[in-house]
């Protein structure tokens, strides 16, 4: 399943639908959190834009990259959008396999591709000012491991 | 010139994030009747829109959803829409 949506997520049932098979062997599951960020560590909170119809398109395309890599037997993405504040969950992905090592480069590698070929783009709002977060190099440079 | 209906296609372009701030616009309808690169529409919309910020490299482009590079050729009759915006930073 992806979806991209405002509401918040339970990881508990979004592992649940990963261990529906009874060949699963492992689970990998990653959550991104709104942190604090400079001196608005306490007061931080997100705006998390998105192209409707293109973000959930780089998703599939990234899923359907790792199933093609990886022997794996289902992926969860939720990625949420919209007003986020600190310690809000962000993103959730999960990747269900017969074994570990298959489970965690799928997940690594779609968070990775996430972060870089996902049509997302994150504002830092604090009580004084708000900024359009810029890409890092080091987000770009990450997709060369794979 | 006289453009008949069938030569001339209607494209949506959307903008998003900090590049639709600045533009203070969510997107510009176009006639196009020829095919143009993502370069040259950024360049045409520059002008247009009397907004240089579209010329700055940092700026990519979809073309129906999927990411496109400067060369990538639009092809009126067949693409609806084309998007520019900032690099992204979900994740």
């Amino acid at each position: 399943m992806i979806s991209v949506q405002q509401e918040d997520f339970n990881v508990q049932a979004l592992y649940d639908e990963l261990c529906i098979a009874n060949i699963t062997g492992a689970v990998a599951m990653f959550v991104g959190r709104v942190r604090g960020f400079g001196h608005a560590a306490s007061s931080a909170s997100f705006f998390l834009e998105h192209y409707p119809g293109m973000t959930e398109r780089n998703i599939e395309h990234i899923v359907a990259q790792a199933k093609q890599r990886w022997t794996l037997l289902d992926v969860q993405v939720v990625h949420r959008v919209g007003e986020l504040s600190i310690n809000d969950q962000i993103v959730f992905v999960g990747v269900a396999s017969a074994h570990r090592a298959d489970a965690f480069a799928a997940c690594d590698f779609i968070m990775d591709y996430l972060k870089s070929r996902a049509a997302f783009w994150k504002k830092e709002i604090t009580p004084e000012e708000s900024n359009w977060v810029e890409a890092k190099q080091s987000d770009e440079d990450s997709l060369s491991r794979w | 010139m006289d453009r008949g209906v069938l030569d001339v296609a209607d494209m949506k372009v959307v903008f998003f994030a900090s590049l639709k701030e600045t533009l203070n616009r969510d997107s510009v309808d176009v006639q196009l009747d020829s095919s143009l690169t993502v370069a040259d529409l950024k360049h045409y919309l520059a002008e247009h829109l009397q907004q240089p910020v579209l010329l700055d490299k940092t700026v990519k482009a979809a073309i129906d959803f999927d990411f496109a590079r400067e060369t990538d050729v639009i092809d009126p009759a067949r693409v609806k829409e084309v998007a520019f915006f900032p690099p992204v930073t979900g994740g």
